[in-house]
C-alpha cells in the first residue's frame, strides 16, 4: 500500500539520521503531510506506528502535521541522548 | 534521559526523485523517450503494448519494463511479441513502481540500441501518480468500462499524465459511458491533457496511437 511505502521511506531516513546523530534512541518522528499530497494521514500514522514499534526504533511516536499544498516531508526527529550516568 | 530535536525538513520523496533524475538523464543522453503507462487494473495496458510490439517491433527498437504486484504474467505475454528482453519487476505487495526499480531494470537494457521505452506500471490510479520513475511522461489509460468520473475521483493521476488513451472503445455501445463527458472531467483537472481513443481488441484507433509513438520517437527527447 502507498502509505506503507512512504512509512518505510520515513523510517529509512530516520534510521540514517539516527546513525549520524549519536543518539541512543528515537522518541518521535514529525512528518508534514499536505492536503494535496495524495496521502491519507491516518493511514500513514497507522503504518508508522507499526514500523516504529520495532527495533531499532523501540516505540517512537509518529506526529503527523497537516499543511495546505502537496508537501510531504520528514520534518523533525526527537531523539534521546544518553544521560551522564548512562 | 535528555531529549533533543533534530530539524530534518527533507522531502520523503527526495531519494526516489534523485534516482529518477538520474534515470531521466540516462534516457535523455541516449535519446530514448520513456512513457510510464498507468491505469486502473484491467484497463488494457498489456494488450495495448502487445499490439504495439507486434505492429512496431520491426520498425522501432522497443524496450519494456513491467511492474506487477505478483507474477510476471504481463512480461511473459509481451515477450511473445518481441525478441528483446522484457524486464519484469515484481513488487511483492507494493502498489507502484519506484525509481530504484526502474534504475535497476535499465541495467539489463541496451539503451544505445533502443528507440522507445515503455514502463508498464502496477494497475492503480492512486499511488503511481506520486512516484517519478524518470519517465518523460505518464500516459493514463482510461477504459470505457470504468466510470466517467474517474478523473474527478483520482485527480492526481490525471493531473500527472500528459496524455490519456481511452481503451476498449469497441465496448462503448454496451456501456453507459460518454467519452465527451469523461474527457471534459479530465480536462477540469488537467486542461493540457490530450486524448487518443483505441480498441486494441478490434484494432481501432491503433494507427493514431502508432503515429503518436512514431512522432514521439522521432523527437528523441534529446537533452537541451
Amino acid at each position: 500500500m502507498h502509505e506503507m511505502s512512504i512509512a518505510l521511506e520515513v523510517c529509512r531516513m530516520a534510521e540514517e539520521r539516527l546513525g549520524t546523530a549519536g543518539a541512543c534512541g528515537l522518541v518521535a518522528v514529525g512528518v508534514e503531510v499536505g492536503t494535496d499530497a495524495g496521502v491519507e494521514p491516518g493511514s500513514l500514522a497507522f503504518c508508522l506506528e507499526a514500523l516504529l514499534a520495532e527495533p531499532p526504533f523501540a516505540g517512537a511516536k509518529p506526529c503527523i502535521v497537516r499543511h495546505p499544498g502537496d508537501v510531504l516531508r520528514l520534518s523533525y526527529l526527537e531523539v534521546a541522548d544518553a544521560g551522564p550516568d548512562d | 534521559m535528555p531529549v533533543r530535536t533534530i530539524d530534518v525538513r527533507e522531502r520523503v520523496m527526495a531519494r526516489n526523485d534523485e534516482i529518477a533524475a538520474r534515470v531521466r538523464a540516462r534516457l535523455l543522453a541516449a535519446g530514448v523517450p520513456a512513457f510510464n503507462l498507468v491505469s486502473s487494473p484491467g484497463a488494457g495496458k498489456t494488450l495495448l503494448l502487445e499490439r504495439t510490439l507486434a505492429a512496431l517491433g520491426s520498425e522501432l527498437r522497443i524496450a519494456v519494463v513491467t511492474g506487477d504486484v505478483q507474477t510476471q504474467n504481463d512480461a511473459d505475454r509481451l515477450a511473445r511479441h518481441t525478441d528483446r528482453l522484457v524486464q519484469a519487476v515484481v513488487t511483492h505487495g507494493a502498489c507502484h513502481l519506484d525509481a530504484r526499480q526502474v534504475d535497476t531494470a535499465l541495467e539489463a537494457i541496451d539503451l544505445a540500441a533502443t528507440d522507445l521505452l515503455f514502463i508498464e506500471n502496477v494497475g492503480n490510479l492512486v499511488c503511481p501518480a506520486g512516484w517519478d520513475l524518470g519517465e518523460h511522461a505518464k500516459i493514463v489509460l482510461f477504459s470505457v468500462t470504468e466510470g466517467e468520473d474517474k478523473p474527478s475521483k483520482y485527480p492526481n493521476m490525471f493531473r500527472a499524465a500528459r496524455w490519456a488513451v481511452f481503451t476498449k472503445m469497441d465496448l462503448l455501445p454496451h456501456v453507459p459511458f460518454s467519452v465527451e463527458r469523461a474527457a471534459a472531467l479530465a480536462r477540469e483537472v488537467n486542461p493540457a491533457l490530450e486524448f487518443l481513443t483505441t480498441s486494441a481488441m478490434r484494432d481501432e484507433g491503433l494507427e493514431d496511437w502508432f503515429g503518436f509513438l512514431r512522432v514521439q520517437t522521432r523527437q528523441r527527447w534529446f537533452a537541451a
